[in-house]
């Protein structure tokens, strides 16, 4: 357990893992904002141009990244059988009884689900290329601005970290704690509800006590380590926006761009 | 930012005071101080400093020493300011320890590191974990970098500089601990026994980084510690016993007095023990702290003075061994393998074909480095790991007409044959019983009483509430606590050492046949360490027929088992009697593990020239020492 990094983190040394956490943030929202406005083939198509470039350049198996599809797959099904049926439209092509599919429709669902697809693989390149570690410093820093709004940033980004360490302790001791009860002739996977959520008591409270345990001290060793919130902090990684952040940027900056006029000057399927 | 210093004493020549404790009481009970150590949780909470004078030059390295509870690592916290002192004065460096406005001062002057590696690290990276303690007292960020540098060369960690921490051994994350602690240059570091938790390995690597930041970058170190044989290394050496100092001076000298030790529940070192019980015997060895020396003594004497005489004291323990030739005892495997993570690239091979018996009646031990496959192996015996064919889904694969037949694997444990799905396998778990690592962390309940019939309950549905009451008070009285002291009372109200029994008394319960613990004395302090053990032999005489101790401590096993089994890389290396096995260091050697003192001793009188033929139980080896004597004369 201790041996596989938690997350989908895909180790490489590509275009995309090199970039900056900062811009794969911003770069992922505009994106987002891009697929949201497409509203026909076209903008959808120069949606996926980018998408499959950046997926070039991550250096991640075309595999790992559907993956990521597997989890929507029934989500993307069920809207896709409901759209079909209950999409009005003018050009009918079957009908049977109360249920007509028009052309429309069909357009419609084939775009709603190239549209999921995007977004789901946008997001699964991101969380491939980036640690959990880098990604809580990208957002701390994106964040930065809210700190004159006195808005917690630097202590949020601490306790976000610290979350991630401990996930792996955490996981491995909840499994220590199982087997141990397991031995002792705790029974986790038959009865009714009511029994498996009392079955669980003896796993949780000893990981209850450990962690509060662990918390206690972990506290007294930051103490020791002279921390005292964030007013003299300094930090000694610097996140820094490279060539590769200005690739990336004027990418973006296209495809926006190209967007915007494709739903200004084209037709709409919605 | 230096610290103005005072000069300590009227010579000019005499080094500065780093630590320096005067009259100082503590007490965590009606206290605000004490208020977040409500025992909830069961920390030490109890124990207080009752007047201690006591003080620490520049550059010096003292050990302090003493049993749980008796005040140690509360003198750590009130030295770097996590605790103040109720009454008295402690100067640090210089400063007043109690104000508040030194305390960011101390604290970057006062590097600790605690006991438990997991619970000090900050970040999931090694070189942000190191800059966490710049990064707060505000250094700009090329001098951090520089820091981190240092700090990793220091520790010898420099190449683990971008590796993830929980992936790293308990000794490399220690060292990232010192590490983190050194970034912030501090003239003084304590270490709060922090090689407790770790095996003999990594228990090495922390103590030769230590002394080589004492001795080369003079470093103030004040080392908190169970081990008299750390304690060896220091310059001076302090015993505490509630509370306060009772014994200070050279640790070889310290080290000796045993009345003394005995009073505040510690232990001599081995090779005193040794020297002192031959003395007993009639033969006059003049101390001595290393394995060498006892050995040359030991010739000297034998030649000299040629008897000794027969004593009639009894060592504390002795080997157990049934004769029993039923199965349910006994413990069969054959060409077991196991892969964590297979088909994937984290695949490691944990276990590859192995072959083990062990036989009804034994005292067993499974010995190793962390990662050979003990815990994998000892995880099999009572199914937590099934193997592939005893899995629900499991159906027996055809074989193609040519592809030869594949060595089959077999697992009998105590008369239950694990290969097979329709094995009883809550049966097989209330015959064998297990017992993990820290088993105290895993009690849940209310009260001891509870905690200790839950496997009862779960096991033996069955059983009326008499029964399962005499049946836990049975188990209790066993494992030598109170029955109607402790049957109420939270298990998190109890020391350390209770605790463990308790979670002990947890398994037992059912009456297993086979028992199976392991590391069941880590973490203890040396008294703990010998009750457990003689805990251990009070079950295998009349309680469990089968006893199974993994262990990194190979004088455990010399002492104890009957015989044991090496694994190293997922494979046994070699399996027989303590004797068998280190006679020799061939073995040791190649699973890198340390033999027995006894076993040292015995292969350098053989270089002297004297054979001493024994089980290498130390009472077996004083025998026989003595016995060897005579025949010499």
């Amino acid at each position: 357990m201790r041996d596989v990094s938690f997350g989908q983190y895909y180790p490489s040394n590509s275009f995309v893992h090199k970039c900056d956490p900062r811009t794969k943030l911003l770069f992922l929202i505009v994106y987002i904002v891009a697929v949201f406005l497409a509203k026909n083939f076209y903008a959808l198509g120069a949606c996926a141009l980018v998408f499959v470039a950046i997926a070039c350049f991550s250096g991640v198996p075309f595999k790992s990244l559907l993956r990521s599809v597997k989890g929507i797959l029934f989500l993307l099904l069920f809207t896709a059988v409901l759209n079909l049926f209950f999409h009005s439209g003018e050009t009918v092509l079957w009908s049977w009884k109360f249920i007509t599919i028009t052309k429309e429709a069909v357009y419609f669902t084939i775009f709603l689900a190239i549209r999921l697809f995007l977004l789901v693989l946008g997001s699964a390149v991101l969380t491939l290329t980036t640690t959990p570690v880098a990604l809580t410093d990208g957002i701390e820093s994106l964040l930065k601005p809210l700190k004159y709004i006195r808005f917690p940033v630097h202590e949020l980004a601490l306790i976000m970290s610290i979350a991630l360490r401990f996930i792996p302790i955490l996981t491995d001791e909840t499994g220590r704690i199982i087997n141990a009860q397991k031995a002792r002739g705790a029974d986790f996977e038959t009865g009714g509800l009511i029994k498996r959520v009392k079955a669980v008591v003896p796993i949780l409270i000893p990981l209850l006590i450990s962690a509060f345990r662990r918390a206690d001290e972990l506290g007294d060793a930051m103490d020791a380590r002279c921390y005292s919130g964030s007013k003299t902090r300094t930090k000694y990684k610097k996140l820094r926006f490279g060539w590769r952040d200005l690739l990336a940027a004027l990418l973006l900056a296209a495809l926006l761009a190209g967007v915007i006029l494709l739903r200004i000057f084209t037709a709409a399927v919605i | 930012m230096k610290p103005v210093f005072e000069t300590g004493g009227k010579a000019n020549d005499r080094r500065m005071e780093a630590i320096k404790f005067e009259k100082v009481h503590f007490s965590y009970r009606n206290g605000e101080e004490g208020s977040e150590n409500e025992d909830v949780f069961g920390f030490d909470s109890a124990f207080a400093l009752d007047g201690i004078d006591f003080s620490v030059q520049e550059g010096e390295f003292v050990a302090v020493l003493g049993h749980n509870g008796s005040g140690k690592s509360t003198l750590a916290r009130l030295t770097n300011g996590l605790l103040s002192p109720k009454d008295g004065k402690i100067t640090v460096l210089g400063m007043d320890a109690g104000a508040e406005e030194n305390l960011f001062e101390i604290r970057k002057n006062v590097g600790i590191v605690f006991q438990n590696p997991d619970n000090q690290t900050v970040a999931s990276i090694v070189e942000d974990d190191v800059a966490f303690g710049p990064e707060n007292i505000g250094v700009d960020r090329e001098e951090i970098g520089k820091r981190i540098d240092f700090a990793l060369n220091a520790v010898g960690m420099r190449e683990y500089r971008h590796a993830t921490t929980t992936r790293l051994s308990g000794g490399q994350k220690q060292r990232i601990a010192i590490a983190g602690v050194l970034a912030l240059k501090p003239r003084v570091m304590i270490l709060d026994e922090s090689t407790a938790m770790l095996d003999p390995r990594g228990r090495k690597e922390v103590m030769d980084v230590v002394l080589k930041l004492n001795k080369e970058e003079n470093m103030t170190v004040l080392l908190i510690t169970h081990f008299p044989e750390e304690a060896l290394l220091a310059d001076r050496a302090v015993v505490m016993n509630r509370g306060r100092i009772v014994m200070e001076g050279k640790p070889q000298d310290v080290l000796t007095r045993e009345e003394e030790l005995e009073k505040c529940s510690l232990t001599l070192p081995r090779p005193i023990a040794v020297c002192k019980a031959l003395k007993v015997r009639g033969l006059e060895i003049k101390p001595s702290f290393d394995a060498e020396t006892v050995a040359e003594n030991i010739a000297e004497a034998l030649k000299k003075a040629g008897a000794g005489t027969r004593s009639n004291e009894k060592m504390p323990v002795a080997k157990i061994s049934k004769n029993e030739t039923d199965d349910d005892g006994k413990i069969v495997a054959k060409d077991l393998s196991y892969t964590y993570n297979e088909r994937s690239p984290f695949a490691t091979h944990a276990l590859k074909s192995v072959d083990l018996t062990i036989k009804t009646g034994e005292f067993f031990g499974i010995i190793g480095h962390t990662g050979s496959g003990k815990s994998t192996f000892v995880q099999h015996l009572n199914a937590l790991i099934k193997l592939p064919t005893a899995e629900k889904k499991y159906k027996p694969k055809k074989r193609k007409k040519n592809e030869p037949a594949k060595p089959e694997t077999i697992l009998r444990v105590g008369g239950y044959d694990l290969g097979d799905k329709t094995t009883d396998f809550r049966a097989l778990r209330k015959d064998v019983g297990m017992v993990f690592q820290y088993p105290e962390y895993q009690l849940f309940a209310e009260t001891v009483f509870e905690d200790v019939a839950f496997g009862l309950k779960n096991f033996r549905s069955e059983m009326t509430e008499a029964e399962i009451a005499s049946a836990v008070r049975e188990a209790i009285e066993t494992v030598g606590l109170d029955f109607e002291q402790v049957k109420n009372a939270s298990p998190f109200e109890l020391s350390g050492g209770q605790r463990r029994r308790v979670a002990i008394a947890g398994v037992i319960v059912t009456k297993p046949k086979i028992l199976v613990l392991d590391e069941p004395a880590a973490g203890l302090d040396p008294l703990g360490k010998r009750d457990v053990m003689r805990l251990l032999h009070k079950l295998h005489a009349d309680w469990c027929k089968t006893v199974i101790v993994v262990s990194h401590d190979m004088d455990e096993i010399a002492e104890n088992c009957t015989g044991a089994a090496v694994f190293f890389d997922g494979k046994i290396l070699a399996c027989g009697t303590p004797k068998s096995l280190f006679s020799d260091r061939t073995i040791a050697d190649s699973a890198g593990l340390d033999i027995p003192f006894t076993a040292k001793l015995v292969e350098k009188l053989k270089a002297c020239g004297i054979e001493i033929d024994c089980d290498l139980t130390t009472a077996d080896f004083l025998e026989k020492t003595a016995e060897g004597g005579r025949s010499d004369a």
